[in-house]
This record gives structure tokens, C-alpha cells and sequence, in this order.
């Protein structure tokens, strides 16, 4: 049982730290553009997709499929702004638009992913050297060391990007009070085009994170990541990136403990009950932040 | 009566212009105010009349269904609000404009945004802020909505300011202040002028916003319902009785 417990907090929080970065890319886009981005799951599958290509076709392994993720998404997201978000500002009621559209995206990228990959779920079949790593008591695949090392990178990269850089303070002031950052003289455009790459190439680096951790993803995968992407926004607090860190793990081991101690069919209720519970005790999430409307 | 201040050519003008929201609802309806260097321009009127709309669309936060938006002379009608502060305009609006997790010096060096590779620039920016208030230096490094009321609008004020604008527009400069607070305000902002900045002021408090102001416009139902020079003003007595009569105050012959 011991063990048992070890094996589920291990990974929990390898697996916590991919909703981590899923929630934390969710929750910046939210808070910057006001757009609930119902197709972040399938940029993050497209970003598997990418690694399982790299891999197969050019024998690029997933290490190295990182950074190739992490550019080509960043240009990806801010092509897809420009071609998305503006259109939304014609509408007379662009947040409800946005619902529309970006559910409309989801379908579409999922189709997409259909069409070129067809509907078998796929795997990266690139093993690391020792396949797997002793931690503590138990050993753990090294694929997913490694996801959780990346995870820790990202996440302390982009932190630091927010919290000690200009641009990223100008980020989160965008964040806090979207007019008054314009008063200052920001272009929220360029801002909100960055917020979007910046997002869309975490869930390419997440992307890659999946295929690692998990054990296949396909095309209809997207949908399954997006809400768990949205249960942790919500626990972390709307635009609060780091309380989305902190609730992605808590997020991961929640559900990880809860295979250890309910039958597997209960387990996958443990994030839909802690959902609903936090909205009905603290409908803002647990971040000390609000979104200010 | 020729006044060469009144004379000169407005820094910024709405002609003629018509805002609405959600589409039909005007709240603007043919405005035309003008903005003349050197002077405060008092815009006050009952509630609803349109004053703080009307600063808005002077900055570009929202957008006329008719008419224009000039700066200099130059119409720059749906410029978005990013580009005033390049043209040397701030504006200091009525809801709370602070980043309140960012320290007191952040919420500064984002105002300097559009120069912040200049850093000569930005700390002469900062040293002006904590100079004009020294409990912003005071409390620099605290997040500025930890800071009382009175503070968070020295913050905006001295944002505002560091950037060394020509021109800067007040939305309800005291709204939410502590009297005594409030009377030290205006009094600093009636010495703007004399630093050379020009001052738009749109205020509930009639009383102080027509005792600073050299130029008076009384909107009413998004109309100009009257405006002219504070001495006019003073000096008919038709134009004090309807003063009077809108704001309840009476301007002294």
C-alpha cells in the first residue's frame, strides 16, 4: 500500500505538471484576450502529432522535438490570432462569438488531425537509455522523468518571464486591467498576438510532454486535455498563472491518488467533484487573483 | 474679447460626435468641444450627460459613429488609445487604473513603456513620480493595491505625469477621495498649467472643477448645452443662473 501511494504521488505529480503547463497556457490566453480557447486540446495533440512525425519520419527524437514544437507553435498561434481574433471585435457581443469560434476550431484542427493521421491512436516508439530510473522506492519510466524535468524548466522559464521582465509584468498587468495597460501606452494587439503564440507554443511543448507521459493520443484526443485544461484554470483562479501551476498539480495528484484508493471508475469523477466543489465554494478559484472585468 | 489662449489652436477637439453603445443607445449625440492649450477645460453636466464618455472618446477608448476626433488639428478619429501618450496626451481615468499585484515601481516603469529601452529616460521618469510624491518612493516595492485611496490616485497622478505630457485628461480626479485629500488634489492640479501641461477635467465635484477651470463646457443629454471662458461666465448673469440651475452652484461675479 505504501508503495502504492509512493507510485501514485510520483505520478501525479509528473502528470500534474502537464496539466500544469495546459492549465497555465489556458488561463494566460484567457486572461489576456478574454477568449475561453475550446481548441488548446488540440494544439496540444497537434504538438504530439509533431513529435510522433519528427520521430518517425526523420528520426528526430522527442527531446529535440521540443524546441521545434516550442517555435513552430509560438509562429502557429500568432498566424492563428491575426486570422481569428480580430474578426471577433466586428461582432456586437465578441465573447459569446468567441465560444462559437473557437468550438468551431476544435471541430476543424480535430478534422484536421483526422484527415492526416487517421483515427488510430499513435504512440512515439523512442525509448530512453535505462528505460526506466529508480526514484525512491519505485522506478519510473525515464520518458516520464524527463517530461516532469521539462515540465520543471518551462514552468520556472515562463514564471520567471512574467514575473521579472517587463514584458512579461506588461502580460500580467494586461491581466489585471486590459484598459488601463493600453492607457499606457502598450498596443494591446501586438500584446494579445504574443499572448496567444506564447500560449499556442506551451501546448506544443506540452504536446510533446503527452506523448511522453501518456500512453497514445489521437485526432478526438484534444477535447479530453481542454477540460481537464478548464478545471484547472478554474481551481487555479481565472488569469492567475500560477495558481494554474500549483492547481495542475494538485489537479494531477488527485486523480492519481484517487486510482490508488477508488475503484478506476471513480477516480475519473475526483476532477469533475473538485470542479463543481470549487465553484460552489469559491467561485473565483483558489488564486489570489481576479480577472477584472 | 480676444484671448490669445483661446485663440490658439486647439491640442484636441471632438467634432461633431456621436457615440453609442451596444449600437443604438447615443450617449454623444453631435458634440463638438475643443481643448486650448495652456488652460484647464472643466467638462461638467448632470449625471448621464455624456462627460466621462466624451473623455473616453477624446483618448480613443471608444469609437464615434459620426464625427471626428482631432489632435493638433490632425484628425486621428479611431487611433487607438495606445498612441496618445507617443502624441504627449495621458489620461488618468475614473475606475481604478492600477496593476494592483504589481509593486508601486512596476505600475511606473509600465507607464514608460514606450520608452522603456531609454533608461536614462525611464529613472528620470521614476525620480519625477517619487519627487512630485514621495510616498510612492516610500512605498515602492509594496503591490499598489495594498496602498489606501489617497495613495492608489497619487500613483495615477504620478504615473501620469512622469511621462512629462503636454496634455492630461482627469476623469473624476477625486471620486472616492477623503475631503481633505480631495482639496489638496485640486489644488495641485490647478497648478498644472503653470508647469505647461493642459488639463481636461471632467468632475462630479462642480464647485472645484469651475473654481480651477479657465474654459467651462456643460453637457447635457450628450449635447453641449453651453461653454465659454469662465470669465463669461461670470460675467452673465443669464449664463450663472443656468449654471446654477444645472450643477447648483453659482460662479462669483
Amino acid at each position: 500500500m505504501e508503495t502504492l501511494v509512493i507510485i501514485g504521488i510520483v505520478n501525479g505529480l509528473i502528470v500534474g505538471g502537464v496539466y500544469a503547463l495546459i492549465g497555465m497556457s489556458l488561463t494566460l490566453l484567457y486572461g489576456v484576450l478574454r477568449v475561453v480557447n475550446f481548441a488548446h486540446g488540440e494544439f496540444v495533440i497537434g504538438g504530439s502529432f509533431l513529435a510522433y512525425v519528427l520521430f518517425n519520419t526523420f528520426g528526430i527524437p522527442p527531446l529535440a522535438a521540443l524546441p521545434i514544437a516550442a517555435i513552430s507553435f509560438f509562429g502557429l498561434g500568432y498566424v492563428a490570432y491575426f486570422l481569428l481574433i480580430p474578426r471577433l471585435a466586428r461582432s456586437d457581443d465578441p465573447e459569446s462569438m468567441s465560444f462559437l469560434m473557437m468550438y468551431g476550431l476544435s471541430i476543424a484542427l480535430a478534422a484536421f488531425m483526422l484527415v492526416l493521421f487517421e483515427a488510430d491512436s499513435r504512440s512515439i516508439d523512442y525509448s530512453f537509455t535505462p528505460i526506466s530510473m529508480k526514484v525512491g522506492p519505485v522506478y519510473v519510466a525515464t520518458a516520464r522523468v524527463v517530461a516532469l524535468g521539462v515540465t520543471l524548466v518551462v514552468a520556472a522559464g515562463v514564471s520567471a518571464f512574467l514575473f521579472l521582465t517587463l514584458p512579461g509584468k506588461a502580460l500580467r498587468a494586461a491581466i489585471m486591467n486590459r484598459e488601463a495597460i493600453q492607457i499606457m501606452g502598450v498596443d494591446i494587439v501586438k500584446l494579445s498576438a504574443f499572448a496567444f503564440a506564447l500560449a499556442t507554443g506551451i501546448a506544443g511543448i506540452t504536446g510533446v510532454l503527452v506523448a511522453l507521459v501518456f500512453p497514445a493520443f489521437n485526432a478526438f484526443s484534444g477535447p479530453e486535455y481542454a477540460i481537464i485544461g478548464f478545471i484547472v484554470v478554474v481551481l487555479g483562479g481565472l488569469g492567475n498563472p500560477l495558481g494554474a501551476l500549483a492547481a495542475g498539480v494538485f489537479y494531477g495528484l488527485a486523480e492519481q491518488l484517487a486510482t490508488v484508493f477508488l475503484p478506476q471508475a471513480m477516480a475519473q469523477i475526483v476532477g469533475f467533484a473538485l470542479l463543481v466543489g470549487t465553484i460552489l465554494v469559491r467561485n473565483a478559484g483558489f488564486g489570489r487573483w481576479r480577472v477584472s472585468r | 474679447m480676444t484671448n490669445p489662449a483661446t485663440d490658439a489652436r486647439p491640442v484636441m477637439e471632438l467634432r461633431n460626435v456621436s457615440v453609442a453603445y451596444h449600437g443604438d443607445i447615443r450617449i454623444l449625440q453631435g458634440l463638438s468641444l475643443a481643448v486650448r492649450p495652456g488652460q484647464i477645460t472643466g467638462i461638467i453636466g448632470p449625471n448621464g450627460a455624456g462627460k466621462s464618455t466624451a473623455l473616453r472618446t477624446l483618448y480613443g477608448l471608444l469609437k464615434p459613429i459620426e464625427g471626428d476626433v482631432a489632435v493638433d488639428g490632425e484628425v486621428v478619429t479611431g487611433m487607438p488609445p495606445w498612441r496618445f501618450i507617443a502624441k504627449g496626451i495621458a489620461l488618468v481615468p475614473q475606475n481604478r487604473s492600477l496593476f494592483n499585484d504589481l509593486s508601486v515601481e512596476d505600475n511606473l516603469r509600465l507607464a514608460c513603456w514606450s520608452f522603456r529601452r531609454d533608461k536614462a529616460r525611464v529613472n528620470g521618469a521614476l525620480e519625477r513620480a517619487y519627487a512630485q510624491f514621495p510616498i510612492l518612493h516610500e512605498r515602492r516595492k509594496q503591490p499598489a493595491g495594498k496602498m489606501s485611496g489617497g495613495q492608489q490616485r497619487f500613483l495615477e497622478l504620478g504615473r501620469a505625469l512622469a511621462l512629462q505630457p503636454r496634455v492630461i485628461l482627469l476623469d473624476e480626479p477625486t471620486a472616492m477621495i477623503a475631503p481633505r485629500l480631495s482639496a489638496e488634489i485640486y489644488e495641485f492640479i490647478a497648478t498644472l498649467p503653470k508647469q505647461g501641461i493642459t488639463v481636461v477635467l471632467v468632475d462630479q465635484n462642480v464647485r472645484q472643477c469651475v473654481r480651477i477651470s479657465d474654459h467651462l463646457y456643460v453637457l447635457e443629454l450628450g449635447q453641449n448645452k453651453v461653454d465659454g471662458a469662465k470669465q463669461d461666465f461670470a460675467q452673465d448673469e443669464q449664463l450663472r443662473t443656468l449654471i446654477a440651475e444645472w450643477v447648483d452652484y453659482r460662479i462669483d461675479a
